[in-house]
């Protein structure tokens, strides 16, 4: 049935085909490397958890392919403009490029990233064990996806332009010691959640729910994780602005009482502050990306080792979590792009994904989420396989407009509201405009 | 003038014209580069092939946004508080450790520091000492009584964070050229001030400091041109916020430009930045003039 809805989506059909196709089975792994031995594939990564953990399996890759790897790591914030500038060098320097997946449509929209259909249709390249059906589909559909629907859905259109490497959704982690203490039980809706959130302040003294809040993207993204189960969408099919309606504006004000009842300075939370805050026993619950995961139960940054319990993202009208974190492209002027391709396979292959769990990375298919041995390891990915069935891959507009929209125009706003210098109405309805000409500039809207 | 004369002098200027030459290109370059960018459409990782002439648009666009104004008047705010405060800290500081005084070499090695570090690395100290929770800032505070405080979570404190950290970091720079100024004071006209009974306080109003007011003056225009184009310490600390309550016009351009991808208008918003520095530097120093001054002493 899977298969079928994504051979229906139209995206990864070709994949599917090339790796399914009987005659390009037999290839075995040491041809498909050995025209490639000795070659170095350059590498541009963040500075980030997954891929400190892909890094530990390079040596690996090399001593099993004979290619070579030589990484560029940089901070995340950086990485966007020296991307764009190699890539548009009529020869760069990278032959593969960690993207965040807000990038892909603008990368796609200026020819900067190639599609992979043709490598995992070459019989040559393609490792007929790979099984694309294994890898979560929200995370392909999400990460890899350009050209279907809206633009960045699958559908009629939708090509594979990256694979999920480093993707994430959105779970309710909790101090199971202060729940059973007080005789709280998790949220499992949003009306659960906002009830709380005060009398946990009243009753700890710590903040209820730690949350992100700095002006910019990162105070958005604490905003959206909200609007979306609340029944909200940043856009309407038409591509109006439809995020002052109703449920915005009711994501804005639990946004704004989860900063009052939460750790002190939330306004100013970035991703770090946020994550922080929980593991130094600061806040009682924490809804945000499974990052939290690796870092709950690790005693040099974690006070609350063996205190936390997890649920799934609060339901509001409906279930939607976060769709999001990192994907690997290869750049339409790379040197090397076949060996570069045999670095993202090998990486996202079905051995490797469970390696790299294992030392500390995210999980991106369902063998590695279901695999005993890691089951034991991280018994929490049992409600994290259930949250994947609700990763909404429609959770933000990823256009090419987006980063301008979502730092200068929605990122000011709801800041603004955070700090209560605006009501959320106010803030929200004097963002309308300045949307509306970002995407009237783009040719999403009529002049 | 002699023919020796008029030899010397080409000899001169032959001597100075590769560094003239290569001033000219390395200042001039961009400067007409982001001029020219003002006039086209071009967005990052597309050829320059497709950039498109788009006239006065970006100008037009860029002025008329009141987003550029708002930043402008941060920036303002910014530079004029910030700049005033370390000049008062860094003169007082020189004149503090003018004289013979013990551990005056440890002193000023101590003061200097700051300077020296990486303004990324400024930006993160300063968000963990400014940090709510963890803060040491909120810590000592509490020592003391005062209650915690978000400092970049509400608009005025966040704009406090910002002029404190670059105080912090640029005051040692104005100790520094102070310090320079001072050491070359002619000893034989304090001398004369002390026998004329001078004070202190006359001696530092109407002898020092006018004395080195040249030096004074270029320190508060290298100072204001830095104040206004400072960028990476706000970057890390607020990214402009709350709200967009200390986005300053150099990090408003870096957003129009590498964010919203408009190049062409973040080059007609950095024109306008170079014209108000150029316009301060002006009057800077047109208020103390030091090249006319020194032609006089000639």
């Amino acid at each position: 049935m899977k298969r079928r809805e994504l051979l229906k989506a139209g995206g990864i059909a070709g994949i599917l085909a090339a790796t399914q196709f009987p005659l390009i089975r037999g290839v075995w792994a040491q041809d498909r490397y050995a025209k490639y031995r000795g070659q170095t594939v350059v590498m541009n990564i963040p500075a980030h958890p997954h891929y400190d953990a892909m890094t530990k399996l390079l040596p690996e890759f090399t001593a099993e392919t004979g290619i070579k790897v030589e990484l560029d790591k940089i901070a995340i914030g950086r990485m966007k403009d020296k991307q764009l500038l190699e890539m548009a060098k009529p020869q760069g320097d990278y032959d593969a490029v960690c993207y965040i997946v807000m990038w892909k449509t603008e990368y796609v929209k200026k020819n900067l990233i190639v599609p992979l259909e043709p490598y995992f249709a070459n019989a040559a390249l393609a490792d007929p064990a790979y099984d694309m059906n294994d890898i979560v589909k929200g995370y392909l559909e999400n990460l890899g996806l350009v050209g279907g629907k809206k633009g960045y859905l699958p559908g009629p259109g939708a090509k594979l332009y990256g694979l999920p490497y480093g993707a994430e959704t959105s779970v309710l982690a909790y101090r199971k010691d202060i729940f059973d203490k007080h005789g709280l039980k998790a949220p499992q809706t949003y009306d659960e959640l906002q009830k709380l959130l005060a009398p946990i302040k009243a009753k700890e003294g710590i903040g209820a729910l730690t949350s992100r809040g700095q002006a910019g993207h990162q105070c958005v993204h604490a905003w959206l994780l909200h609007l979306n189960p609340l029944g909200g969408e940043v856009f309407d099919d038409a591509w109006n602005p439809a995020f002052n309606k109703r449920p915005g504006i009711d994501a804005l004000k639990l946004l704004k009482e989860i900063s009052d009842t939460g750790p002190a300075g939330i306004p100013g939370y970035g991703q770090g502050e946020m994550i922080n805050a929980f593991l130094q026993g600061q806040a009682a619950m924490y809804l945000d990306s499974i990052l939290i995961m690796g870092q709950v139960n690790d005693p040099a940054k974690s006070k609350i080792v063996g205190k936390v319990a997890y649920a799934l993202h609060p339901k509001g009208v409906r279930y939607a979590s976060q769709s999001g974190g990192l994907g690997l492209a290869i750049p339409a002027n790379a040197k090397n792009k076949e060996a570069a391709f045999l670095l993202l396979q090998w990486l996202t292959s079905k051995p490797a994904d469970l390696k790299v769990t294992k030392v500390g990375g995210n999980a991106g298919r369902m063998s590695t989420l279901q695999n005993q041995e890691i089951l034991k390891q991280y018994p929490e990915f049992a409600i994290l396989t259930e949250q994947l069935r609700y990763v909404e891959p429609d959770w933000r507009p990823i256009i090419a407009e987006w980063d301008e929209i979502n730092i200068q125009a929605l990122g000011v706003a709801v800041s603004e509201a955070l700090t209560g210098k605006k009501t959320p109405e106010e803030a929200l309805n004097g963002t309308v405009p300045k949307v509306t000409e970002i995407m009237k500039r783009g040719g999403y809207l009529k002049s | 003038m002699s023919a020796v004369a008029n030899k010397n002098a080409r000899v001169a200027w032959l001597f100075v014209l590769p560094a003239i030459v290569i001033m000219a290109a390395a200042c001039l370059y961009p400067v007409i580069s982001a001029v020219r960018l003002g006039f086209y459409e071009w967005s990052m990782g597309t050829p320059w092939s497709q950039a498109r002439w788009a006239g006065l648009t970006s100008f037009q666009i860029a002025y008329t946004e009141p987003a550029v104004w708002s930043s402008l008047w941060t920036t303002l705010k910014f530079a004029s508080v910030s700049v005033t405060a370390e000049m008062a800290l860094g003169i007082g500081l020189a004149l503090a450790l003018e004289g013979n005084i013990r551990g005056q070499a440890a002193f000023r090695t101590l003061f200097i520091l700051p300077m020296m570090v990486a303004p990324i690395a400024v930006g993160l100290t300063w968000r963990y000492l400014f940090d709510a929770q963890f803060g040491l800032i909120n810590a000592v505070l509490g020592v003391f009584g005062v209650a915690a405080k978000g400092w970049l979570a509400d608009e005025s404190l966040a704009f406090a964070a910002i002029i404190i950290a670059d105080i912090w970091q640029w005051t040692p720079f104005v100790f520094i050229m102070v310090v320079a100024g001072l050491a070359n004071v002619d000893g034989s006209i304090l001398e004369a001030a002390r026998i004329d009974g001078a004070r202190w306080w006359t001696m530092t109003m109407r002898v020092k400091l006018p004395m080195i007011a040249h030096v004074l003056a270029i320190t508060l225009v290298m100072r204001l041109i830095d104040a206004f184009r400072v960028l990476e310490v706000i970057y890390v600390l607020t990214f402009g916020g709350p709200g967009a309550s200390t986005e300053v016009l150099s990090l408003h351009i870096y957003k129009t430009a590498f964010i919203g991808q408009k190049l062409g208008a973040a080059s007609a918003i950095s024109v306008l930045l170079l014209a108000v520095v150029m316009v301060l530097t002006w009057l800077a120093l047109r208020m103390s003039n030091p090249l006319a001054d020194s032609e006089g002493d000639r």
